[in-house]
């Protein structure tokens, strides 16, 4: 058995028996989707629906942030997370969004995922994979219809390629083997091009980007440091952006958002992810991120539970130069 | 009905007069994988080879932003301005799932109320249509009464033949259109047109991966409002504008005024969503549809029976967009087999 099948077999029996034992009283983890390169985020509160959970190199959506919705029920929830998604927990756990006895966080070391443009131009939509596994080379996908291999090389996530730490940072059970960190090269290849551009060039290339805003604020919904009980784009009195579409508003919108999750955003890759307009988004928030190691020498937040996030801890030795 | 047909060159010469002539709205490349319709000064920047646009042209009839009018207080005076309108226009190269989503905001904008924004731009604009040359893996029109080369609507529809386009005439404004650039057309003296046509749209049939069936689901959505299915489906959903500021038929809309000085300003319009959970709060905070539970279900209830409902018409016309694009796999043909599902087991 592969060791991704392995593991969703351990998913299922610690589901069951945290749904059995009444430890939990939900398990947020995947489920397969309307079509063979989809998957959804399953909310399980029944043992007899613990078979529908899934483990694949399909699971791209990060789970962390749906805890909030549960975290004024009683009853504790358990949540499937990766590498890169547990960096959210420790974000959520630091900004006291969620309490720590309250989740049971589910791990699993994740080695890579799949570009699901790809599995969709190849596997017929209706098919369903029953098999999945990842070696060094290659991604094997079984369905109805046989067996289909995809290279790393051509089908890692893009978001994969820079990855971190392939096992959680944070966990209460873990579902597989550790898997060591890699290294991952130089993250900021991208904001390092972007920061050499002359000024005038830097700004058309964005004025590009942000003018095909839709404003939808899917980046916002789904981000995990975006938790504020109102959010200032949603305020009308005072109107800190204005509703209208147009490049002013969208640039304001997009500062706005980059600063308030500066030295929070914990480069899940989410916002980009979800953008239906293909925002390079997680550039944005590289940059920011970068600046951050600059200054402050500090690992991607999320990376540690007692590493707090530099903007938002305060030190008797803070530079103090404006005071 | 007449057709005519045109050669790829004078396909391209035709484009950059009708963009000096009028406002040319037409399908442009803008990233990889992202093609949205905007203004475009001539045939070099269309790209006629996309499939569904990642954000349908409603856009033109009924901006993400419009401004309505101007105004200024002085005294005890409000003096009004009306805002600019564009001018007489050609929305070029719509998909025919997309001239039925403008067929589907005609009754909301132009009929029993008659919204003069929507009204002045929709008689400004001549609809030109292009029957599509591939399905897309998320499209699935042909269950919503509509087709790929359907393009009942439009004032003209195109469609690529042997050597060029075919067109057909579909409306006296349409006739009036080709009247004036004559030069570029050749009568349709072999009768090819209509026949190509058809063939496509019958090879093109069978290419629909999904197919639903809606029948009966809006009688059963009459008689059951409350069903657990919104409560589970609505868990996953992020609340986020995707899926409603890119479907050809949604029109909701919020009206906002700017005004730097607090004396004189611009009122205007801007799309807004039934998904998020601000739309339907009142002052004093009370909000009607408390959860995402009501968004999603009110959502669905538009598309499946509300519009239907009003205007006797479909309130998706199966472009797929939100299929595509929902990044929690919300998709609208899954939740129609669902719902059928569901009442079958009442
Ligand atoms: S998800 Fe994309 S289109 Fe939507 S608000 Fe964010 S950047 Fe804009
Ligand atoms: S800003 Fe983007 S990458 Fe950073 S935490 Fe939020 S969703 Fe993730
Ligand atoms: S259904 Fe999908 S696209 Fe629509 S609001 Fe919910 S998450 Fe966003
Ligand atoms: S509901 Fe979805 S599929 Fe239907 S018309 Fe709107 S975007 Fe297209």
């Amino acid at each position: 058995m592969s060791e991704l099948m392995k593991i969703q077999e351990n998913l299922r029996e610690t589901a069951r028996k945290l749904l059995a034992n009444g430890e939990a009283s939900l398990v947020i983890g995947y489920a397969l989707g309307s079509e063979v390169s989809r998957v959804v985020p399953a909310f399980i509160s029944r043992e007899d629906e613990v078979d529908r959970l899934v483990w694949n190199p399909l699971c791209i959506n990060n789970l962390a942030k749906y805890l909030l919705d549960y975290r004024h029920e009683p009853g504790k929830v358990a949540v499937v997370v990766k590498g890169c998604d547990s960096r959210a927990i420790i974000r959520l756990l630091q900004d006291n969004q969620i309490t720590r006895e309250k989740v049971i966080i589910l791990g699993i070391p994740c080695p890579g995922l799949i570009n699901p443009d790809l599995v969709a131009a190849r596997l017929d939509p209706g098919a369903q994979i029953t098999v999945a596994a990842v070696s060094k080379q290659d991604f094997s996908l079984q369905t109805g219809e046989g067996t289909f291999t995809f290279t790393r090389d051509e089908a890692l996530l893009k978001k994969c390629r820079d990855c971190e730490q392939h096992t959680p940072v944070i966990a209460d059970f873990m579902l597989g083997e550790e898997i060591p960190p890699n290294d991952p090269g130089d993250p900021f290849v991208a904001v390092k091009t972007l920061e050499e551009l002359p000024v005038e060039e830097r700004s058309a290339y964005w004025d590009k980007q942000f003018s095909r805003c839709l404003r939808c604020y899917a980046c916002r919904n789904v981000c995990p440091a975006c938790t504020c009980r109102e959010c200032v784009f949603d305020q009308a009195e005072p109107c800190w952006v204005a509703k209208a579409n147009n490049l002013p508003e969208n640039t304001a919108f997009h500062l706005i958002r980059a600063f308030h999750v500066a030295g929070r955003c914990v480069d899940c890759g989410e916002c980009e992810r979800v953008c239906p307009v293909n925002i390079p988004l997680s550039l944005l928030n590289r940059k920011i991120l970068k600046d951050m190691k600059d200054l402050f020498n500090v690992p991607t937040p999320g990376t540690s539970l007692e590493e707090l996030p530099p903007l938002g801890a305060f030190t008797k030795s803070d530079p103090d130069e404006f005071m | 009905m007449k057709a005519y047909t045109i050669t790829r060159d004078n396909l391209g010469a035709w484009l950059d007069a009708l963009a000096r002539d009028y406002t040319l709205i037409a399908p442009v490349r803008e990233e990889e994988s992202v093609s949205l319709f905007k203004p475009v000064s001539g045939f070099a920047e269309i790209n006629l080879g996309y499939t569904n646009s990642t954000v349908s042209p409603k856009g033109w009839l009924f901006p993400q932003t419009e401004e309505m009018f101007f105004f200024s207080t002085g005294g005890d005076q409000i003096t009004l301005a009306d805002a600019q309108t564009p001018g007489p226009a050609v929305l070029f190269g719509l998909r025919p799932c997309d001239i039925k989503g403008i067929l589907a905001l005609d009754p909301v904008f132009n009929g029993a109320y008659q919204d003069c924004y929507y009204q002045k731009r929709r008689q400004d604009t001549i609809l030109v249509g292009l029957s599509c040359t591939r399905v897309e893996r998320d499209c699935f029109c042909t269950s919503m009464g509509g087709g790929p080369t359907d393009g009942g609507g439009a004032d003209l529809l195109l469609t690529e033949i042997d050597g060029g386009y075919g067109i057909e005439v579909l409306t006296p404004r349409g006739e009036k259109l080709v009247n004036r650039y004559q030069q570029y057309f050749d009568a349709d003296r072999e009768n090819r047109v209509i026949p190509a046509r058809e063939e496509l749209g019958k090879k093109l049939a069978g290419h629909f991966t999904r197919n639903v069936d809606t029948t009966g689901l809006k009688e059963f959505l009459d008689q059951h409002f409350e069903l657990p299915y919104w409560g589970e489906l609505a868990r996953r959903c992020l609340g986020c504008g995707i899926c409603t500021y890119i479907c050809p038929t949604c029109h909701c809309f919020d009206i906002f005024d700017q005004s730097p000085d607090g004396e004189s300003g611009v009122r205007s319009r801007c799309w807004d969503s039934c998904m998020f959970s601000h739309f339907t709060r009142m002052a004093g905070g009370h909000n009607p549809r408390p959860t995402q539970k009501e968004r999603v279900r009110n959502r669905f209830l538009h598309k499946l029976k509300y519009h239907r409902d009003r205007y006797n018409l479909d309130g998706c016309v199966g472009c797929g967009r939100c299929v595509t694009r929902c990044p929690v796999n919300i998709d609208i043909r899954q939740i129609i087999a669902d719902l059928q599902e569901v009442a079958r087991h009442e």
